[in-house]
């Protein structure tokens, strides 16, 4: 192993680990704060840490305080408590797990070696993230069975058997997206995605298989124990479900679990349907070939894109009452100057790229920052689809969630692997 | 009973209805505009901005209680344990003593609210012969850091001015 | 060596997850000390670089077989009042033991009649999914259809049984 090969290891690791992590923080103040303006309110915005708030940011600091300092409690009833600590650390490293072979970036090609931009470099792909999801059922049973509670057991039962009933059209869905793509490998179904449909549309996985989309998407709801599909924690019935009797940071583990499970399965509905780490209309070898004059457009997208921001922040960040020396304005002109020296260091990083190393090497890093860039950016959007749909839907009746897997997702993925079959047969 | 009946029509059952996903982009479509709305101008938001801006109290608005006097600065209270009787949530303490001011023969020489049993249900105002006790402090928020704090005194009871002139208390009316 | 090591872990693993499953009393120890032993088992598939094999011993026995069985588990909410009274459980045991001795004996005859050297690797695409796919679809379709075939009448018979059951009381 070559130093290269060390560093890249030590930053894919990494990344598979941290940036779940980071999103948890993201993911919970996109719920609260995208909660609160669906529903014209305006969410946590007061928790500070010398005047700066982050848009709301620290309140999941404080929330994490709260939950760390918690009294940590193992009812008295419990009776396998080795069950009871383990479920939570189940649902969390499996959801953590999972996210390790969905590839961020098209495969790195540096001094003629191809590495693979996810976790773990196997080419099981979609698989993995299969058999990873099986367990995740593991953590729910084994929390609300451990609890020996009423609400706690009737809550794993629900979570348990509708996560066990979706998995069935879910595997079917992506059964006919394999059909079309021909491999289970990720990167492979990426790179298929950066191809172009009739010579304009890029052919992503949901303009080639819509209802396989619709199908994965719902499942993978369901899988995440969201709503419309989160009645297993449905409070006027169950108190919380799987997790009523968790307290502390063990609860805490649950939460963030559901959080990493609800990033991961973004991700794999962007690999899957949206392109992946794909740039609409921008191939990999496009991009490289054009790496100059991408970087200066991007020289000259980055301050317009801070200045809209910028412009909507001082709109946005200051006091709705009469504030004499307000504040949050204070605060913005802060956070203003911060965008934009980050703006200038970038446009130096990108300026000393342009006249020194450009070609070769470079352009395929800076294709590869690009392209991870655009995975989350999709993965971000995906994620607050979850958010959007949870505060329009209303949760579903137990019998009407399985009607509708079994009754309806079921054979319409069942009519989809035939349709796409006998098309991609056809076509061939 | 004569009352007319209005038939209200199923909706929900139509195949485009059913279909379940139209309607779903709809509704989200609202939701959006909504969540749009606020994210580009938050001042579009329908919320007080809490402790720096502060509700309107009504004067009808039952508030903390305190006990009223004369224009000549005695108690109007006459410890005849109206209030008392007819609390429901038995917050109030009252011990009568012979009345030191002249104005009739007794006065209470106690008396308490405990401010965590009182349900704030404005009986005693409303039971109280002599216009005593008011609810019309406008104080809503009464916080402490332990139990005894909140047993209000026959001296804080006193001491509490109210929130309102007499003529816009009037006008909420009692 | 590295894989050396993993072998002897996995299959330390697996045999404690099998001896569990039949000495634990409480049919959740069972069945979770069972997903090791499968879980154990995928190890081994991956260390012998049968991929394809690794996922789906994951997604099918790990994975969906086992939780329908602990869902079962927790559905029938066994109390320690419900569990068979097991006195003769240590005989059992004992009994199993010098019965399946003579296997075990023979298999370790089996074991080290087989060759020392080392076996060379099956080229890179060994266990792949396509490798798998071609050779079950081409050379043991019929085969393959035959137990597709026999596994539907079961699924079927099965439904029928529990129906009847259901439609007599």
């Amino acid at each position: 192993m070559s130093q290269l090969d060390l560093l890249l290891l030590v930053l894919r690791v990494a990344f598979g680990a941290f940036v779940p992590l980071c999103f948890i923080a993201v993911l919970v103040w996109m719920e609260r704060r995208g909660a609160a303006f669906f529903q014209d309110r305006s969410g946590p915005n007061r928790a500070h840490i010398f005047g700066f708030r982050a848009g709301g940011l620290v309140q999941n600091l404080a929330d994490a305080i709260k939950l760390i300092t918690k009294e940590d409690i193992v009812p008295d009833h419990v009776k396998h408590k080795f069950y009871f600590v383990l479920a939570p650390v189940i649902v969390f490293s499996i959801a953590i797990l999972s996210f390790a072979a969905v590839p961020f970036a098209d495969a790195l090609i540096l001094g003629g070696k191809k590495y693979l931009m996810q976790t773990i470099p196997t080419d099981l792909g979609i698989l993995w993230f299969l058999a990873l999801a099986g367990f995740a059922v593991y953590g729910i049973i084994l929390a609300g069975w451990s609890s020996h509670s009423k609400y706690g057991i009737l809550g794993g039962l629900r979570a348990a058997a509708q996560v066990i009933s979706y998995e069935i059209p879910m595997g079917f869905a992506i059964i006919s997206a394999l059909v079309v793509y021909g491999t289970v490998n990720l990167t492979e179904i990426a790179h298929y995605q950066g191809q172009l449909l009739f010579g304009f549309i890029p052919m992503w996985g949901v303009v080639v298989q819509p209802l396989g989309a619709i199908i994965f998407i719902v499942a993978a709801f369901a899988e995440a124990n969201r709503t419309p599909f989160d009645l297993a924690e449905g409070e006027s019935e169950l108190v919380a479900g799987f997790h009523v009797e968790y307290s502390s940071m063990k609860f805490g583990m649950f939460f963030m679990g559901e959080y990493v499970a609800m990033f991961t399965s973004s991700a794999i509905i962007v690999t899957l349907y949206f392109g992946g780490y794909q740039i609409p209309w921008f191939s990999t070898e496009v991009l490289v070939n054009n790496a100059r004059a991408i970087t200066v457009l991007l020289m000259l997208l980055m301050p317009a894109c801070a200045w809209i921001f910028i412009r909507w922040m001082h709109k946005n960040n200051r006091s709705h009452y009469d504030c004499p020396d307000d504040h949050r304005v204070r605060e913005a002109l802060i956070y203003a100057k911060i965008i934009w020296g980050v703006v200038a260091a970038l446009e130096i990083v990108l300026f000393i790229y342009l006249i020194t190393v450009s070609g070769g090497a470079a352009d395929r890093i800076l294709v590869a920052l690009l392209q991870i860039a655009t995975f989350l950016v999709k993965t971000t959007l995906m994620c607050f689809v979850y958010v959007w749909v949870r505060w329009t839907l209303p949760r579903f009746r137990y019998d009407q969630l399985q009607k509708l897997g079994w009754q309806i997702l079921l054979p319409l993925s069942l009519l989809n692997i035939f349709v796409t079959s006998a098309v991609v047969v056809a076509l061939n | 009973m004569g009352a007319k009946a209005k038939i209200m029509e199923r909706t929900g059952k139509s195949f485009y209805e059913r279909l379940y996903l139209i309607e779903i982009f709809k509704g989200m479509a609202v939701t959006l505009g909504h969540f749009m709305t606020n994210f580009l101008d938050n001042s579009k938001l329908y919320v007080r901005h809490y402790p720096e801006v502060q509700p309107e109290i009504p004067a009808r608005w039952r508030g903390r209680h305190r006990l009223t006097k004369h224009e000549d600065g005695t108690m109007k209270c006459v410890a005849c344990f109206m209030c008392q009787t007819n609390c429901p949530a038995k917050c109030i303490m009252i011990e009568a003593g012979e009345r030191i001011d002249g104005r009739s023969e007794k006065m209470p020489v106690r008396f308490t609210i405990d401010l965590l049993e009182c349900i704030y249900c404005g009986y005693c105002v409303e039971a109280c012969p002599m216009d005593a006790i008011r609810m019309d402090t406008g104080i809503f928020a009464v916080t402490g850091a332990d139990r005894q704090s909140f047993v209000m005194g026959l001296t804080a009871l006193l001491a509490t001015p109210g929130a309102y002139t007499e003529e816009e208390y009037k006008k909420g009316g009692v | 060596m590295f894989a050396d090591g993993l072998f002897l872990v996995f299959a330390v693993l697996a045999v404690l997850g099998a001896v569990g499953l039949v000495l634990f009393r409480h049919p959740m120890n069972g069945a979770m000390s069972f997903v090791v032993t499968l879980i154990a088992l995928a190890g081994l598939y991956a260390l012998l670089s049968a991929k394809l094999i690794f996922a789906l011993q994951l997604i099918v026995y790990a994975g969906a077989i086992m939780s329908l069985i602990v869902f079962i588990i927790m559905f029938l909410n066994i109390q320690p009042a419900d569990l068979p009274q097991e006195e003769t459980k240590l005989l059992s045991i004992l009994g199993g033991g010098i019965v399946v001795l003579p296997i075990g004996w023979f298999l370790f005859k089996i074991v080290k009649s087989l060759p020392m050297h080392s076996v060379a690797i099956m080229g890179t695409d060994f266990g792949g999914v396509k490798e798998v796919g071609l050779v079950l679809f081409r050379d043991w379709l019929i085969p393959f259809e035959i137990v597709s075939i026999l596994l539907l009448v079961s699924l079927v018979g099965a439904v029928i049984l529990a129906g009847k059951r259901g439609t007599a009381k």
